[in-house]
Parts: structure tokens; sequence; C-alpha cells
């Protein structure tokens, strides 16, 4: 185990189930990497996990607090717990593709909406890769999956003009970035910018699902291959033409303009309850 | 492993062998193993920490929490 591992995963879960080649744990360590630069310990922050890939694999690994929602039902759950925590405590959300962008999508728009205290980080592998590599709504368009022999269909949140990030930007999100797993410090440091900030801060992260995407749709074992296919996505010259194409770094950062819901329906509450007083 | 300014410490166990650290590492630090952890992975090995310069790339793509790089004789992280 890295010095990570040691101090803030529960030694029994680590190394985890995921399959080799897998970018979920990378996505984890930048998340760790944010926590270790903040100087925050396990007793800072309570974590809760989606299920699917990202779900199964990261629930309960955390020292601290933990919890897992139900499908999609995450962000509801940490709106509660958000309300009922000292300000200082940290709530870390990470889910996937299908648990944030699809399934629990509304329950996310709603947080967002709030400006929820909350850091919720994304691992999107573009599919429903748990239940045997079935298209989702960020499975990039043409490709072959389990569920979708001739190639996908249908549009994604991430195509044609189409940013699920605008979305949530419109729905009153206050920060937002997006990476590759496989980046390095930079991703670390948005990760960082998202758990220090104020409000409702998303970090999608796009990693490779080896056993099913890259085997199916890219149709290749091999693991160099499917990151330089993965890197690509981040390189505007780079791969076939067809695919999506991103930019990584913060997307979007409001910092205070609006106010966080916790603390100002606590304020609000403070006041009415000196009103109240007042009048007796 | 310590042979230069950079101790190099691969988890024999915790490997499940991807070879992102091979793949990103510009000093080819790395080497495919060939004996089996309990696991059934053969792990990666450092066969050339002398050559480290410390660019920490392997350990940001390690995706299993088994490698750390760090300052030889300080345990410090570069
Ligand atoms: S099925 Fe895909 S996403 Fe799930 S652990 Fe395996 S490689 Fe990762
Ligand atoms: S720190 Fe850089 S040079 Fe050293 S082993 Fe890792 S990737 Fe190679
Ligand atoms: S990146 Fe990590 S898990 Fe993959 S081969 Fe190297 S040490 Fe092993």
């Amino acid at each position: 185990m890295d010095r990570l591992a040691k101090r803030y995963l529960r030694s029994r879960k680590i190394p985890g189930t995921t399959c080799s080649g897998c970018g979920l744990g990378q996505v984890h360590k930048k998340v760790l990497l944010a926590i270790e630069q903040l100087g925050l310990g396990t007793k800072d922050i309570v974590w809760g996990t989606g299920i699917g890939c990202a779900g199964r694999q990261i629930f309960n690994t955390w020292k601290g607090d933990n919890f897992a929602g139900t499908h999609g039902r995450v962000y509801a759950l940490a709106t509660g717990l958000r309300l009922a925590l000292p300000e200082e405590r940290k709530i870390i959300l990470t889910a996937g593709d299908g648990d944030a962008f699809g399934i629990g999508l509304l329950h996310l728009l709603h947080c967002a909406r709030r400006n929820l205290d909350v850091t919720v980080v994304v691992a999107d592998n573009f599919g429903c890769q748990s239940t045997g590599g079935q298209y989702g709504c960020t499975t990039p368009r043409g490709y072959v999956t389990d569920s979708s022999p001739y190639g996908v269909r249908e549009p994604g949140w991430l195509e044609n003009g189409l940013d699920i990030l605008d979305m949530l930007r419109d729905a009153g999100a206050t920060f937002l970035a997006r990476h590759s797993s496989f980046e390095g410090q930079s991703a670390v440091d948005s990760c960082a910018q998202a758990i220090r900030h104020k409000g409702f801060s998303l970090v999608h992260f796009i990693y490779p699902c080896v056993t099913h995407f890259g085997a199916v749709s890219l149709q290749s074992g091999d693991k160099a291959r499917i990151f330089r296919w993965f890197e690509g996505l981040f390189r505007p010259e780079a791969g076939n033409s067809g695919d999506p194409r991103f930019r990584s770094g913060v997307y979007h950062d409001a910092g205070s303009s609006r106010p966080e819901f916790a603390s100002s329906l606590k304020e609000w509450t403070r006041t009415v309850r000196r009103e109240a007083a007042g009048r007796d | 492993m310590t042979a230069g300014r950079y101790a190099l410490h691969l988890d024999f166990e915790a490997c499940k062998a991807c070879g992102y650290c091979l793949l990103v590492c510009p000093r080819k630090v790395y080497a495919p193993g060939t004996a089996f952890n309990k696991r059934g992975f053969r792990p990666f090995r450092v066969t050339a920490a002398e050559a480290c310069i410390g660019c920490l790339r392997c350990f940001h793509v390690c995706p299993d929490f088994c490698l750390e790089v760090a300052m030889a004789g300080e345990g410090t992280n570069p």
C-alpha cells in the first residue's frame, strides 16, 4: 500500500476488486491526494458512494465516516447530512456516470440549484459497466456495446454541442471541473479547489473501463492503446474525428456568488427564532 | 528500491500488473515481472531505480495504491 492508502483507507479493502487496468483507482487517488494536500484527516470528511463500479469499489474504503446511497439518491441523503453536520465537516460523494447523470440527475440538479456545500466526484466510464457493459448517457455515439451491437444511435450528454456541465452550471453549480483519470497534479488541484469550495462543486473524471468499453467498444485488450485513446479525448487534434473532445481543468468557478444552502437556512432559522423570542 | 535520488517502492502483493507505470515512465524504470503474486498477477518490477527523475507520473497513474516514490533517505515525497 502507498502512504495514501495507509493513512486514509481500510487495509482490508486494498487492493480493491477493480479489474487490472481500470482507471477508477486513479480517480480515487486524485481525491485522496487533494485531501492530503489540504491537510485534512479522516475525521474531517464524511464520504458517500453511489452504486455501479464506482460505488462498489470505493464503498467503505474510507477510514472515517462513510455511507452508501441508493442508486442516484446519494445527493438527497447528503442534503440531510449537510444540514445536520457542522459546516467545517466536508462531504465528498463519489458516483458513476449512470448514478450522477442518469438515474440521479434530478437529485444532482436540485443539489446544484440549492448550492449545497458538497463535493461530487463523478467517475465516468462511458456506460453501465458493472452490469456487463451496456451503453449509457455518456457513451460516445457509434460505439458498439453489449446493448448496442450496431453502435450507439442516441445522442449522449457529451456531444453535438451538449455538455452536462453546462446544464449543471445553469442549474446553479458554483464550481465545476473536468479531467482524465490519467492526469496528475492538475487534476489533484481541481479536486482540492472543489473540496475547499463553499458550495456545490463537481469534478467530472473520465476513466477507462478496460474490461467492457476497452474490450468491446475499442476492441482492444491492449492497455497502452486504451490509454492513448482516452488521452486523445483531451487533445483536440487527436484520434477519430467522430469522438468527443474535452478540455481539462476548471470549467466554471462562480466563487461565493450564490448563498450556500445549509448555512443560509441555518441563518434564517436563527433569525426566525430571535424574532419569535422577541414576540414572547 | 533505492539506487539514486529517489526511493521507489512497489507493493508486490497489491500490484495488478496493468503496466501503466512502465507506459508513462520517461526513463523506463519498470519492467514486466515473471513471478506470480497471491492474487495471480505477475507484478511489475523496479529495474532501473537509479534512472528515476522523480516526475511522479507512475505514481499518478498507478490505480491500485501500490507504488510510492520518495526522496531517498528522507522518506518525504517529491
Ligand atoms: S468492469 Fe470496467 S469499470 Fe468496472 S472495475 Fe472492471 S474495468 Fe473498472
Ligand atoms: S517518478 Fe517518473 S522517472 Fe521515476 S519511476 Fe516514476 S515515472 Fe519513472
Ligand atoms: S501501475 Fe501499479 S498496478 Fe499497474 S503495473 Fe505498475 S505498480 Fe502494478
